[in-house]
This record gives C-alpha cells, sequence and structure tokens, in this order.
C-alpha cells in the first residue's frame, strides 16, 4: 500500500494559500471587474449593461477635469512628499544618532505619530471651521493686525491647496519618522563605529551608510507613499465642498472617481475608466521607483 | 528567473491595490498602509459624530425584537430613527408582524451607497425610505414597485398634490411621504420693528413679497442698521426659491437646460453680495447658526446680525429652535421669531416611502407604506404628540427611551392638517414665533407648492453650480465663465446630457 504523502517542500504553499485564495477573490477579482466595467456604461441604476469600447477613456479626455485631477494631485503629493520624507529624515536621523543620544526618543515619535491617529474627517472639519470666514483665523489674523479685513480662504486656490498639503504633511511624517527609524537602527552599529574610527564626519556616515542600506525601506515608503498619494481623498473631499472646489484647485483623482460614482445614476463604468487609468499611472511610476532604486551591485 | 516572478507578483499585488481600494467602495480591505494619505476611500467618517447624537440609532440598526417563527417579516431602511415610531405603531395594529428596521445614517451618501449595493440582492430590503435629493433617481428607475394602488386612498385624505408628483414619473406613482415640506421665511420681530416698524406678520409679507421688494428690503435693512445688519445668513439661503420656481426643469431630452429663473438667481446673489447684504456665512456652517441667536461676531469683533432665514416646516423644529440660545447661554432669541410665506412659494426636503419591485411581502410593504403616508389616524397621532415613549412601550417593551414623536411635523395630508392646525394654537413652537401658529402659516404656503420639476440629476447638477457661482461672486472670473466652468462640470458627471 502507498502512502499518499505530501512532499515537506509544498508545506509552504499551505500556508500562503489562505492569503493567494482571498488575494485572488478581494484583490484581483475586483481589478479585472473594474477594468470590464471601464468599457461599459454601467450605472448602478440601471439593470441594461452596454459595452461602449473606449467611449469612456475618450470622455475623459473630452474635457480638462481629468488632467487637472491628474496634475492636482502629483502636485499636492509631491509638495506634501518632499517635506514629509527631508524632515521625517532629519529627525529620525537625530534619534538614532549615537553622539547625540537624544532623550526621551519614544515620547517624541508618539507625539509625531499623534495626528495620524485622528480621524481624517475630524481634522478636514477643524481646518475647515479654523479657516472659515467667520473663524478664527481670520478673528486672530485681523484683530493683530495681520490682516486689513477677513478672507476668504477656502475660496483661496493657492491657500486651500496649501491646507491640505500641510494637513497632509502634518498626517503622516510620523508615521514616515517610524519606518525610517525602524531601517536605521536595523543598520548593524559596528558599521558607524568603524567609520568613527575611521573619522567620518555625521554627514559622511548618513551619505555613505546610511542611505546605501536604506534603499529597501526608501522603495517601500516611496511606493506606498505614491499609492497613498495618488488615491488621496478624505481630507479633499471633506475640507470644501466634495468636489475639489475652489476653482478644482484640490479635485484628486479619487475625488473625480467618486463624483462620476455618486452622480445621481451611479456611472460605475465612468467611475472605473478613472480608476483604471489611475492603475497604469500607478503602476508604471511604481515600476519606475522600483527600476530607479534596483540593487544595481546584482 | 524565479526572483523576477516574485518582484512581478508584489508589483501586481501593490498596484491591485490601487484599484481595489477605488473600484467599489465594498472592496477596500485589502490596502495596505500608506504613509503620505489618509487610510482610503472611506467616505463616511464624519457620521460617527453625528449617529451618536441620537442614541436611539445604534439599537435601532437592530432588528426591533426577535423575529419569532410566527411572525412575517417586514424589512425597511431609513436614515433616520423617525419612520420606526411608526414602524412600532404599525406593529401595534398587526401584531403578526414583524418589522425589521434598519437605519442607515446619509451623512456623504452613505445610506445612497448602501441601499444602490443592494439593490438587486437578497439582502434588499422591502421598504426604502428616500430623501428629497434622491427620491427622483429611485422614483425613475426601474427599482421600486408601483404603488398606484393606493392613489385612491391618497386622494380621499387629499394628500397634497406636489407630494404625489415628487413620487410620480411618467405617469407611475412610486412613492409616498407622511410630510409636506412648503418652505417659508423666518424673520426677526425686533429687527423688523426697528427698520420697519412694524413686526406684523401680514405687513412684512407685503412688504417682502416678491424677490424685487425682498432685494430693495435688504437695503433698507443694512441703511438702517449701519452695514451691521444682514438681510440673510447666506447666498445659499434663497437659492431654493429660484430653483423651485423654475419653468423648465434641469434636463429636457437629456439637454441641459439654463432657466431664466437661473440667470435671475445668479443675479440677485451678485447683488446681495456686492452691497453686502449677505453675511457671507456657510449655510450649515458655525457662523450661519451663530447668526440665529445674535452670537455672529465678524474679524474685527463687531456683533453682527441677521435678519432672516428661509426654512421648511422642519427648520423650524430641528434648526432654528434649537440654535435660539447661543451655545454660553447668554444671548437667546426664543420668542422674537415670526413667520410668513415669503417672496417666492418653495418646498425643502422631506421623506418618502417606496417599495422595492423585488419584495416577496408586496401587500404588507404596500399597507405599510399607506398606512405611514396615508392613514388620516396615523398622520395625526404623528403630528399631535400621540406617539409617546409609553404609548410605544405598550406595543414594544425594548423600544428607546427616546422614539417618541413630539408634536409639531407638518404632514401631507391636507384633511389632517385642517383638522389639527387649530391645536398648535398655544404650543412651544408658537411661542418660539412670538404666538403665531406657524402650522397655519405652513397651511397657507402648501397649495402652491410645485415639485413638478424635480428629477433624479437636480441635485447633483445644483451642487456643481456653487463652485462656479462662489468664484465668480468673488469676483475671481466672470459671469460667462461661471457658466462655462459650470456646464464643463456638469458634462463630466453626467456622461448621458447633452450640454449646450
Amino acid at each position: 500500500m502507498r502512502h499518499f504523502r505530501i512532499p515537506r517542500n509544498y508545506y509552504g504553499y499551505f500556508f500562503i494559500a489562505p492569503f493567494i485564495i482571498a488575494f485572488l477573490i478581494f484583490g484581483l477579482y475586483p481589478v479585472y471587474n473594474t477594468i470590464y466595467l471601464s468599457f461599459t456604461d454601467a450605472t448602478l441604476m440601471t439593470a441594461k449593461v452596454n459595452f461602449i469600447g473606449l467611449k469612456n477613456f475618450e470622455r475623459l479626455f473630452a474635457d480638462n477635469f481629468f488632467v487637472t485631477a491628474v496634475k492636482n494631485t502629483w502636485l499636492i503629493w509631491i509638495l506634501n512628499f518632499i517635506p514629509q520624507l527631508g524632515i521625517a529624515m532629519l529627525i529620525s536621523f537625530w534619534f538614532t544618532d549615537l553622539r547625540l543620544k537624544i532623550k526621551g526618543v519614544g515620547v517624541w515619535r508618539a507625539l509625531f505619530f499623534l495626528p495620524n491617529l485622528l480621524m481624517p474627517a475630524a481634522v478636514a472639519s477643524l481646518f475647515f471651521s479654523l479657516f472659515s470666514y467667520f473663524g478664527p483665523a481670520n478673528q486672530i489674523l485681523v484683530r493683530l493686525g495681520f490682516l486689513p479685513a477677513a478672507i476668504e480662504y477656502l475660496q483661496n486656490e493657492t491657500i486651500t491647496r496649501g491646507l491640505v498639503v500641510f494637513i497632509q504633511w502634518w498626517m503622516w511624517f510620523g508615521q514616515t519618522i517610524i519606518i525610517l527609524m525602524a531601517g536605521m537602527t536595523s543598520i548593524p552599529v559596528t558599521l558607524y563605529e568603524a567609520a568613527m574610527v575611521d573619522g567620518a564626519s555625521a554627514i559622511q556616515m548618513f551619505r555613505r551608510i546610511t542611505l546605501p542600506l536604506l534603499k529597501p525601506i526608501m522603495v517601500y515608503i516611496f511606493v506606498t507613499s505614491l499609492i497613498g498619494g495618488m488615491q488621496m481623498f478624505d481630507i479633499p473631499y471633506l475640507l470644501t465642498d466634495g468636489r475639489g472646489s475652489p476653482s478644482s484647485s484640490i479635485l484628486t483623482n479619487n475625488i473625480l472617481m467618486y463624483m462620476k460614482f455618486s452622480s445621481s445614476k451611479g456611472h460605475i463604468g465612468a467611475a472605473s475608466s478613472v480608476g483604471v487609468l489611475i492603475f497604469i499611472m500607478t503602476c508604471v511610476c511604481s515600476l519606475a521607483i522600483f527600476y530607479l532604486l534596483r540593487d544595481k551591485d546584482k | 528567473m524565479k526572483k523576477k516572478l516574485m518582484f512581478l507578483f508584489s508589483i501586481l499585488i501593490i498596484a491591485s491595490m490601487v484599484l481595489s481600494a477605488c473600484s467599489t467602495p465594498t472592496a477596500a480591505p485589502t490596502a495596505a498602509a500608506k504613509p503620505t494619505d489618509a487610510p482610503k476611500a472611506e467616505v463616511k467618517p464624519t457620521e460617527a459624530p453625528k449617529a451618536e447624537v441620537k442614541p436611539t440609532e445604534a439599537p435601532a440598526a437592530a432588528p426591533t425584537a426577535a423575529p419569532a417563527a410566527d411572525k412575517t417579516v417586514l424589512k425597511v431602511w431609513s436614515f433616520t430613527n423617525e419612520i420606526k415610531t411608526m414602524a412600532i405603531a404599525f406593529e401595534g395594529l398587526h401584531p403578526e408582524v414583524d418589522v425589521q428596521y434598519t437605519m442607515i445614517p446619509m451623512t456623504n451618501g452613505e445610506y445612497q451607497t448602501k441601499v444602490k449595493a443592494a439593490l438587486k440582492t437578497d439582502d434588499a430590503p422591502d421598504v426604502i425610505a428616500l430623501e428629497a435629493s434622491f427620491v427622483k433617481s429611485y422614483v425613475e428607475s426601474d427599482f421600486l414597485a408601483d404603488l398606484g394602488s393606493l392613489l385612491p386612498a391618497a386622494e380621499a385624505a387629499k394628500i397634497y398634490p406636489f407630494v404625489i408628483d415628487v413620487g410620480t414619473a411618467d405617469g407611475v406613482t412610486k412613492a409616498f411621504s407622511y410630510q409636506a415640506t412648503p418652505g417659508a421665511l423666518f424673520y426677526r420681530r425686533s429687527l423688523a420693528k426697528e427698520y420697519f416698524g412694524t413686526d406684523d406678520p401680514a405687513k412684512i409679507q407685503e412688504l417682502l413679497s416678491d424677490m424685487d421688494k425682498f432685494t430693495a428690503a435688504a437695503a433698507v435693512v443694512k441703511e438702517k442698521s449701519g452695514g451691521k445688519t444682514f438681510m440673510v445668513a447666506s447666498n445659499g439661503d434663497f437659492q431654493n426659491l429660484f430653483f423651485a420656481n423654475r419653468e423648465q426643469p434641469w434636463i429636457v431630452d437629456d439637454t441641459l437646460v439654463v432657466d431664466p429663473m437661473v440667470v435671475k438667481y445668479v443675479e440677485i446673489a451678485k447683488t446681495f453680495r456686492d452691497n453686502g447684504y449677505e453675511a457671507r456665512a456657510n449655510q450649515w456652517g458655525e457662523g450661519w447658526f451663530a447668526g440665529m441667536n445674535d452670537s455672529l461676531v465678524d474679524a474685527s469683533g463687531t456683533s453682527q446680525k441677521i435678519f432672516s432665514y428661509f426654512l421648511p416646516t422642519w427648520g423650524l423644529p430641528y434648526v432654528l429652535a434649537p440654535n435660539a440660545k447661543s451655545k454660553d447661554g447668554s444671548k437667546d432669541t426664543t420668542g422674537d421669531w415670526a413667520v410668513i410665506t415669503g417672496p417666492l412659494p418653495y418646498q425643502w426636503g422631506g421623506t418618502w416611502l417606496g417599495v422595492m419591485k423585488d419584495s416577496k411581502q408586496m401587500d404588507l410593504a404596500k399597507e405599510f407604506v399607506r398606512f405611514c403616508t396615508i392613514d388620516e389616524t396615523n398622520l395625526k397621532n404623528w403630528a399631535t404628540g400621540v406617539y409617546t415613549n409609553e404609548y410605544l412601550k405598550k406595543i414594544d417593551p425594548t423600544t428607546p427611551d427616546d422614539q417618541k414623536q413630539a408634536a409639531g411635523d407638518f404632514v401631507s395630508s391636507q384633511n389632517v392638517v385642517s383638522a389639527i392646525v387649530s391645536t398648535f394654537d398655544n404650543s412651544d413652537l408658537s411661542k418660539f414665533l412670538g404666538g403665531q401658529n406657524s402650522y397655519g402659516g405652513f397651511a397657507a404656503a402648501a397649495p402652491s407648492v410645485n415639485a413638478k420639476l424635480m428629477t433624479g440629476a437636480d441635485d447633483a447638477i445644483q451642487r456643481a453650480l456653487n463652485d462656479p457661482i462662489a468664484q465668480y461672486l468673488d469676483g475671481k472670473i466672470t459671469i460667462d465663465e461661471m457658466w462655462a466652468n459650470w456646464k464643463a462640470s456638469v458634462r463630466n458627471e453626467f456622461p448621458d446630457i447633452t450640454v449646450p
């Protein structure tokens, strides 16, 4: 009698099977369904679905809403990502520096991370109230003489965009600090000790040891941040009227998609076409990041 | 090779997060940590605080009673806990029925999204509540059952015609409402005396009987107050009036129509902004509410007052009365208000009930809608405060403590309205209005309301106009640019509409 035995080498597949199955159903299937929907005129309120080819995509480029949304999303993401990474890098470098030995690192880290725990909705409505026409920002600035008269902050494109950038930065730089610090502390201390013995300066150690060894972490931060940035939604959605006002200055990709999804009939076909284009854009850019930050030695 | 495959696979996983998080709101759980950005397309966080305002809502989501095996289950979905009160009363009359009531808040469209997602599935309810802003899109769709069999009963109860018009598309009536929500104009008596020499509603109505007079009166208010009192708090306040009095709907033959009334609205809004007749508050914003109790203070610290607010029936008990006292209690405008019809008749808001076409309890569901929206006894009980906690607890002991319906909602049946109007002569609300019977005022305004123009696309089209108008009023763009921006935005949102 032969025993049916599973070769030990395949055990691993059983362990990863739950994830793969869940991924196929909840991850991959929606992707393919979205791609399928983007070629149809499907709405939530009508049962009939017609195949309309590339019409949804043609419509996206017929007016400048989509282009505006893409531009806005990139602009807001880049303006928030550069200071986010820069400041997070600086702070985590100080926190992990052997010479500085800053006290209470855990407390600081928690404080910096704290904004991230707030509900985006609460943050958005907080800023909406602060910067409304009758809000405290106007009251304080006018009474202290910084402004001659009250202004409508959320009717000004630059200020509104700036607020979104600031909120995104404020909410997420703590998270980046935590990831960067995790990466930095995993670099063997011996390398720094050796460098110090050789008389390397802090800047040299940062450039020659920290940065190269942080590369995998950097790839992670870049890619997750890019995906998050391309999907920026809740803050710009809730800060003004949910349509990217004033003058579509904070209209992001996802707001545009949601507008199409939530309009009277629920045009999910048209919304999917936006999703597919964001998908392609994010894929290409992620691949580019992987390529640019690849391990060149191997 | 293997490494490359793994690499590609990891890209695929990451990339699919992009799509799965956004393609359908239900498929979100795959998304991972995203440093730059907030978690993902979670639209609803704002609802949490709102839902907590009414403690009843949490238990309301659960079935009202353990579904007994011998009871017929009727599933009802709504966005407030109001209809639950009537559902309990319905159970009192039909002990064999178990109404399973589900409350989903409407903030930021959560309710609408959940209902849309449940359409055509087994989870779909039998009866759904539909708010004015989206009732038409359902009435126009294929999802609601024909309720034409209830029309004779509705006629007998003299339901206001505009209430039925809203629930009707292509000659088929699919939804009814227990409310009628005619709009009115609320003004401050003390300020009226100061600027117009009288606070008599009849005389003030004469002074404000059309929009030109209203504008002229705004000038008087500004002049006599030295610019410290504004006619209205925001330019959105009188938007409904113009939209309700258009000659044509927004969309005719799949083409966008700009009615002269819309043009007129923009004109008047510009006049109000340029001349300082409006306080530049945000409708539903803090400043807007502060104006109701005189606690509005401009940036330089000067106290400002608002002369009038356009609000419908529900605006009095739910918006104006609760905000008439300032937060620190130092200012109170209770008793200083009066109500008139205002320059133009309009209606604003309201809840309709419809039956899903695939409901397996069709007859029972229709009976439920009839009971809630047409049954005169129920409507009378509803409007006069008969549904107290004790009343409801007798039927269902698990009823939450604040499920009661206070007197004062303006109901859809003219028979009931005329029968009960005198009972409001000395109510709390009439004291709020300096002795005026608001129910009588609404009864006078309701017959002239016209809702024939409402379509499912209204809400999105009107909201698309807000930002271009704000830009235009601020002087940032010209009026032509305003129209162009608005049209582009409508074109973008409605792939199936021609925009000239």
